[in-house]
């Protein structure tokens, strides 16, 4: 009696012949289509080759152009066909109208899977590019899969499989994934996760995902066991249905962390009822995520910090937790920030307060908790100290150290050596490690710099080198107080740790 | 499972080449729905008012009715706390006077009390499809902007989750002298308008504004629905 509205489901490729995952992340063989015939090239197939083999990657790499010769050692072959060993994975680098028949080609010797980093297709929105790019999905269909086109690639620390143009990123392999539309995004997160101390188990830009992108990607995530923590950057979706139930399944397996871009622009479409009028695509957005049990992050500082927590804290909530440190203003801080994301900063009883406190410099400092220690050098076995004390709370769950480092640099002047034999960084790691050891409840280190100068260079590599030791110890690192808790919120909203006022 | 009932009332207007239901129609998809609404009887001549407000009985509200007008507050066209049948007449004359030129005819309806209200309604999100509104009603509902959304269909979580995530969630407490609302009739209701917007893809908006929380049970006390442009 209506007019039809439903359209006719998109056909939806299924996974046949089923994707292999593991020879696509995993490749003991590559073909890098696109290459430069000669050592001076500058273009995405040499970068590429070059970026891989500073990665340190094993297995073989196949370059490939028809003009062959030879190209960093290796032979180039002129076509495909001419590669004398089987081949799992391929990069192609061609230009956009020669990538159809390079991916054909790789699908008839039997390659898992492509990236293909050229651009040139639907983001044009010509009619010869979007032709191009269907040309691509059809041939994926037919048993290859496919990242990109337009995408900075694959990166597996594993296997040393990098993003465009990293040679540099780490190999060290971890829980968290990490994916997205976005190649710049991701080559600033993997950059950013080398220090930060995120490790990745394989991230994946996948540019115009013209084959596999959001929802499959998630789907493989959620069942692979080399992840822990998912991790997305996402601007838009191609299929709001499939999206949301795979969001809420993988977000059921583990914790799903979600970045949405381009909130800003509320599409002001003409609409006749308060709640289409309310109902715009960041407040949609914001629902849809919660609803799925996802755990959303506004900006890649947050994304980061929130993948750091869910990557080195046990999976729980916390709901009381302990702060240690200088200065009474962090103390008050830390209670405003807590009480925001409803966190729990319990004083101590006397007893532990009595033990607290016979360690720490009076007058002036505080064991109340949040503890103030009331002097930036009070030394790493007297915190420990504070912090095997305050453990003792049975109500703390977690633990919060805040260290000034940078006044270190006064000592350093005074006494005239280096800050970083001044400070005793190391036995400083080295007894947090032990308290957690000891009491089973994680600490979180929190290191601010407030001296950024040219002056201060010294001070810059000190927390550096600081942060490395911690991180090596298994213990998260923070820039600021009010990051650490607002990560902990996230986990506690996870886990279902939230506490909704009554 | 379709509902009959709502399915016709909503391809009647249609057919009509209207798109959008009046109060009365748009409660009559929600009664089909199971969701409570108030009683109320539509007059369409002054000799049958009498019946009506026999029906209905003191203290009773008289609304204008019509698809084609909207902001009836503005218009004059609700008369509330009516308490005899002298300012039930007077009423009549006036709201009809206003509706002069449209096609309506007027509403009465049982008066809720109750000191809350709150906003209920369905939007179809481009890329999400059919999401339930759920917030702070009446004059609030612009003011302040209290509301949360879930897409449909919404489990008895999400509809719990939904009340909670309002700033002013403790609106459903009990507070100064009021009962707690019950949360069971709300996440009924949220549900079941998820549900309308699931079945029925001809309807594109829903606002249920006001739900009055009367006692401890939540009435739609007014509603609009708008349809999709079949053109």
């Amino acid at each position: 009696m209506f007019n039809k509205t439903k359209q006719t489901k998109r056909i939806r490729k299924t996974d046949y012949p089923p994707t292999d995952y593991g020879r696509i992340f995993h490749p003991k063989a590559i073909a890098i289509l696109g290459v430069s015939a000669d050592e001076n090239g500058v273009g995405f197939g040499t970068g590429m080759l070059r970026a891989i083999k500073m990665m340190g990657y094993e297995g073989k790499i196949y370059p490939v152009n028809p003009k062959g010769g030879m190209l960093s050692g290796l032979e180039i072959y002129r076509r495909v066909e001419d590669i004398p060993g089987p081949v799992d994975f391929a990069v192609i680098a061609v230009n956009a109208r020669y990538v159809p028949e390079s991916l054909e080609a790789c699908l008839k010797i039997g390659v898992a899977g492509a990236e293909i980093l050229s651009s040139g297709f639907s983001e044009l929105g010509t009619e010869e590019g979007k032709e191009l790019e269907q040309r691509i999905q059809h041939i994926a269909a037919q048993g290859i899969r496919v990242v990109g086109p337009n995408c900075f690639g694959i990166y597996c620390p594993a296997s040393g499989l990098t993003l465009l143009p990293g040679p540099d990123l780490s190999r060290q392999t971890g829980p968290v994934a990490f994916v997205a539309q976005s190649g710049g995004m991701s080559i600033d997160f993997a950059h950013a996760g080398k220090w930060l101390g995120v490790r990745f188990s394989k991230m994946i830009s996948f540019g115009n995902g013209a084959d596999l992108r959001e929802a499959e990607l998630l789907r493989y995530l959620s069942d692979d066991p080399e992840t822990r923590v998912i991790s997305m950057y996402i601007e838009g979706i191609k299929d709001g249905e499939r999206f949301f139930s795979e969001l809420k399944a993988a977000a059921s397996k583990k914790p799903l962390i979600v970045y949405k871009g381009g909130l800003s622009a509320a599409g002001a479409r003409s609409v006749a009822s308060h709640t289409a009028s309310m109902g715009g695509s960041r407040v949609i957005w914001q629902s849809i995520l919660r609803q799925a049990g996802a755990v959303q992050v506004n900006d890649t500082e947050e994304m980061a910090q929130a993948n750091l927590a869910f990557a080195m804290l046990p999976p729980k909530a916390f709901r009381g937790i302990s702060i240690v440190g200088g200065g009474g203003a962090i103390g008050v801080t830390a209670c405003d920030t807590a009480e925001t994301y409803g966190i729990e900063i319990p004083a101590l009883p006397p007893d532990l307060q009595e033990r607290i406190g016979s360690v720490l410099p009076k007058p002036g400092s505080s064991a109340i908790n949040p503890i103030d220690v009331a002097n930036p050098f009070v030394g790493p076995q007297a915190l420990k100290e504070v912090l095997l004390g305050a453990a003792g709370d049975e109500r703390i769950e977690l633990q919060i150290i805040v260290s000034l480092l940078f006044h270190y640099k006064g000592l350093a002047r005074a006494f005239g050596i280096p800050i970083a034999e001044v400070t005793p960084y190391k036995e400083l790691t080295q007894c947090v490690r032990d308290v957690v050891d000891q009491t089973g409840k994680p600490v979180i280190a929190v290191l601010p710099n407030m001296t950024r100068g040219m002056e201060s260079m010294d001070i810059t590599e000190l927390i550096a080198l600081t942060r490395q030791e911690y991180l090596s110890h298994g213990i998260p690192v923070f820039d600021e107080l009010h990051d650490a808790i607002r990560a902990i919120a996230h986990i506690n909203n996870y886990y279902g740790g939230r506490k909704h006022e009554k | 499972m379709k509902n009959d009932k709502a399915i016709k009332i909503i391809g009647s207007t249609l057919n009509k080449g209207r798109q959008t239901l009046s109060e009365y129609e748009s409660k009559q998809v929600l009664a089909a729905y199971g969701i409570p609404v108030t009683k109320e009887i539509l007059v369409k001549d002054k000799d049958h008012l009498e019946k009506g407000i026999q029906k209905i009985g003191f203290p009773l509200v008289m609304k204008g009715c019509s698809a084609d007008i909207a902001h009836k507050t503005e218009k004059g066209l609700i008369h509330v706390d009516i308490r005899s049948a002298r300012e039930a007449k007077k009423a009549y004359g006036e709201i009809m006077a206003g509706m002069k030129g449209f096609d309506g005819a007027v509403l009465i309806q049982e008066m809720i009390k109750g000191r809350r209200e709150l906003v209920v309604g369905l939007t179809r999100d481009p890329q999400f499809g059919p999401c339930v509104m759920f917030g702070l009603g009446g004059i609030f509902t612009e003011i302040l902007r209290d509301v949360s959304f879930r897409r449909a269909p919404l489990e008895i979580r999400d509809a719990q989750e939904m009340m909670r995530d309002i700033k002013g969630h403790k609106i459903l407490d009990a507070v100064r002298g009021m009962e707690a609302a019950d949360e069971k009739r709300l996440v009924d209701m949220l549900i079941n308008v998820g549900r309308i917007g699931l079945d029925i893809p001809e309807v594109s908006e829903i606002d249920l504004n006001p739900v009055i929380i009367s006692g401890s049970k939540p009435v739609v006390v007014d509603a609009l629905m708008i349809l999709k442009n079949q053109g």
